[in-house]
């Protein structure tokens, strides 16, 4: 204010310049204009009513089945897991008075192997099973936890909720119907309807630290790497180009793909690789190396 | 003296002159605004973000001239009566009515980004998801019609959503329709901007633009919901009619606090929501979860020593900084500061989805869908069902004392 009181020119200028550099600047980042021009071409494609074309299914060029086997294995210190901010019905969910721990690196320290990596075929001509199994999938809670990190069925096939805890819990499984109670003891069966595309979480509302993921796919083509990393798909079309998606709770690619240098097996940064098996073929793709720059916090 | 008065006096005029010169320039015409977060989270190219803005345009048009394919199932003349800027026709009918009652705080794209939407608690629905709390219809479902048209009609209780019961039963319907028309935009959105991550890798990062592809595989899939709510309302047994209501508060409460229902766990052993407090509904969840990836992303860029990258690290390190530094411009600007979502205080009487027994029971039935409530239904049987919702309706006016037949309710005991 001294600057106007003693000099006006000086604050003309200033109340200029405040007036200019405010204002009507957007704060919000850029975002692309559609193109007008080819919104109208699009339209008459869209209002064309010719009848839809062939399906995206791949076309069967093979024939036999063949089982697709590997390891995943961490190449790094996974260091200690950090205890869960675990904080209702302590005496049920903590494990003889320790602390619920996050398993969402778990790695087996004699083999380096990496569980829960998520390996399923992306799309497929042909299945073997043609109907779902009815066997049911149990996915069960204890001590508030999940005992499946990862949940994997083919859809159409019953997954049997349960909770062997002696207090409720609720599942929750996101993008999905599923969202019920599971009291104490008992259990429900659930149906997936739909695939899930990558994994989805799995979490209870009651005790919001509990998480699991679930993959439903409809050709039932999914494998959850074991305790020392190992997965195994079996009965796979034979024959034909195949590819895989994989994924990890904490890998840094997009949507949890987990992306490796393997140029053998053409795998890309969306996590993908490609392999061909022969009839009644055991195909080992080895043991898969996951450095510790593509697992994130 | 009088010569800083004169000052001061030259400075508001002068500061004042030039807002009205300077100005904001044109009024921009409405625009839909893409769905940013996701945009950034599926980490799509400016080219891919244009396609999809490109195919929005053509497939919904814009917020003054709203398109709809026969596959949507929406009635284009009353689009026409709800969308545009606030006017009336030369028969005196008016028009432009979202932008006049609703897009203040749902926004004109129904993003829940509405210049108001950041004053209000809880805040507006983001319509984009299709995800809707308060309906007849089982939890995954889209609402009926007449499910939006009684929200319109009511309000919701406890929110800053008003009742738009005055309005003429035409305009509440046109305003129904074009809700459905934003969310089925938005589902569109979502499902064009996740399908870039499922193409193969020759397909150039480029959408192919079919009919069967953008029609059959991403309209169809979200338009057809909202054809199946209408048969989708759940069926309810009715309460009985000769119910001991005492007998049946009695047993609510043993259920609410009991195993079976376990709604103790998150409206409290008091009813007022003071159970399990810190969770999060899907929408803020998604900011939670992104806001989470971008800080541990950002701390492991600055850890990251740039000293022996190959030239190839080195770029990719810098386009993971970029990326980082604008999804932080992203969430700044399309996003609110997530908040955690309360369980509902039982003993206010306030109902946001209904405060009629069947709306409790439709609740309780099939949980909220996009809300931490979880479904009874499987678990607990339709009468029990009754119980709790007897009991829940009880919790406002219960006193120290148990009510029963000895002892009947007064109006002097509310308060």
């Amino acid at each position: 204010m001294q600057a106007c009181s003693t000099n006006s020119r000086r604050c003309v200028w200033l109340a200029a310049f405040v007036v200019l550099t405010s204002g009507c600047m957007s704060e919000r980042v850029e975002s692309p204009t559609a193109d007008v021009d080819a919104a109208k071409q699009l339209r008459v494609v869209l209002a064309s009513t010719t009848a839809a074309g062939g399906g995206a299914a791949a076309a069967a060029s093979g024939t036999g089945w063949g089982t697709l086997k590997g390891r995943f294995v961490f190449a790094g210190d996974p260091g200690a897991p950090k205890p869960l901010n675990a904080d209702k019905d302590m005496e049920v969910c903590s494990k003889a008075g320790m602390k619920l721990l996050d398993r969402s690196l778990l790695v087996d320290p004699s083999s380096k192997g990496l569980a829960n990596v998520v390996v399923f075929a992306r799309k497929t001509s042909r299945v073997k099973e043609a109907t779902p199994p009815q066997t049911p999938v149990v996915f069960d809670q204890k001590q508030c936890e999940f005992l499946s990190p990862v949940l994997a069925a083919r859809v159409g096939q019953p997954v049997d909720v349960k909770n062997s805890d002696p207090i409720g819990h609720n599942t929750n499984i996101a993008g999905t119907a599923f969202n019920q109670l599971i009291p104490s003891g008992q259990g429900t069966v659930y149906k997936p309807e739909s695939e899930t595309g990558m994994p989805t979480m799995v979490t209870c509302n009651i005790h919001p630290w509990m998480k699991a993921y679930a993959v439903f796919r409809k050709d039932g083509y999914v494998a959850v790497s074991a305790a020392d990393g190992s997965f195994t798909i079996p009965d796979l079309p034979a024959g034909e180009p195949l590819e895989l998606q994989v994924w990890h709770e904490r890998a840094t690619g997009p949507n949890g793909a987990l992306g490796l240098d393997k140029p053998e097996l053409k795998w890309t940064p969306k996590g993908r690789f490609q392999i061909k098996i022969e009839a009644d073929e055991v195909k080992d793709v080895g043991t898969l190396e996951v450095p510790a720059s593509a697992i994130g916090t | 003296m009088i010569k800083a008065r004169h000052n001061i006096v030259l400075l508001s005029a002068t500061a004042w002159l030039l807002l009205v010169a300077v100005g904001c320039g044109p009024t921009p015409s409405a625009s839909f605004r893409p769905n940013m977060v996701e945009a950034t989270k599926q980490r799509l190219t400016v080219d891919q973000e244009r396609q999809v803005a490109t195919v929005l345009l053509a497939m919904f048009g814009t917020p003054d001239d709203p398109v709809a394919l026969p596959e949507t199932g929406l009635d284009e003349s009353k689009l026409r009566l709800a969308a545009g800027p606030v006017r009336s026709d030369i028969v005196g009918r008016k028009n432009g009515l979202y932008r006049e009652h609703c897009a203040h705080c749902h926004g004109v794209t129904g993003d829940a980004l509405g210049p108001t939407a950041a004053f209000l608690n809880p805040y507006p629905r983001d319509y984009r998801p299709g995800v809707f709390k308060f309906k007849s219809t089982e939890r995954a479902d889209k609402p009926t019609h007449a499910d939006l048209v009684r929200v319109l009609h009511n309000g919701i209780a406890g929110t800053s959503m008003p009742s738009f019961a005055l309005l003429p039963e035409i305009q509440v319907d046109a305003l129904a329709e074009y809700v459905k028309y934003l969310t089925i935009r938005g589902e569109t959105e979502l499902a064009l901007m996740r399908a870039f991550f499922e193409l193969d890798d020759d397909a150039g990062g480029k959408l192919p633009e079919t009919r069967e592809f953008l029609v059959y595989e991403t309209l169809t899939p979200a338009a057809e919901k909202w054809r199946a709510a209408a048969d989708a309302e759940i069926q309810v047994p009715e309460m009985p009619s000769d119910i001991d209501l005492v007998a049946s508060i009695a047993k609510g409460k043993e259920l609410f606090y009991g195993d079976k229902a376990n709604c103790v766990k998150c409206h409290g052993v008091t009813g007022l929501g003071d159970g399990q407090a810190n969770d999060y509904d899907d929408w803020n969840k998604a900011i939670v979860e992104v806001e989470k990836e971008v800080k541990s992303g950002a701390a492991k860029a600055r850890e990251a020593s740039t000293a022996g990258m190959s030239p190839d690290e080195l770029a990719e390190h810098r386009a993971q900084l970029a990326w980082l530094e604008k999804f932080h411009g992203v969430l700044d600007g399309d996003a609110l500061a997530p908040r955690t979502i309360p369980p509902r205080n039982l003993r206010h009487g306030i109902y946001r989805g209904g405060r009629r027994p069947l709306d409790l029971y439709y609740r309780i039935h099939a949980g909220i869908n996009g809300a931490p409530m979880p479904a009874a239904k499987g678990t607990v049987p339709p009468e029990d069902i009754w119980h709790i919702v007897n009991y829940v309706r009880s919790l406002p006016y219960e006193l120290d004392g148990e009510l029963g037949a000895d002892r009947p309710m007064v109006a002097r005991d509310r308060f």
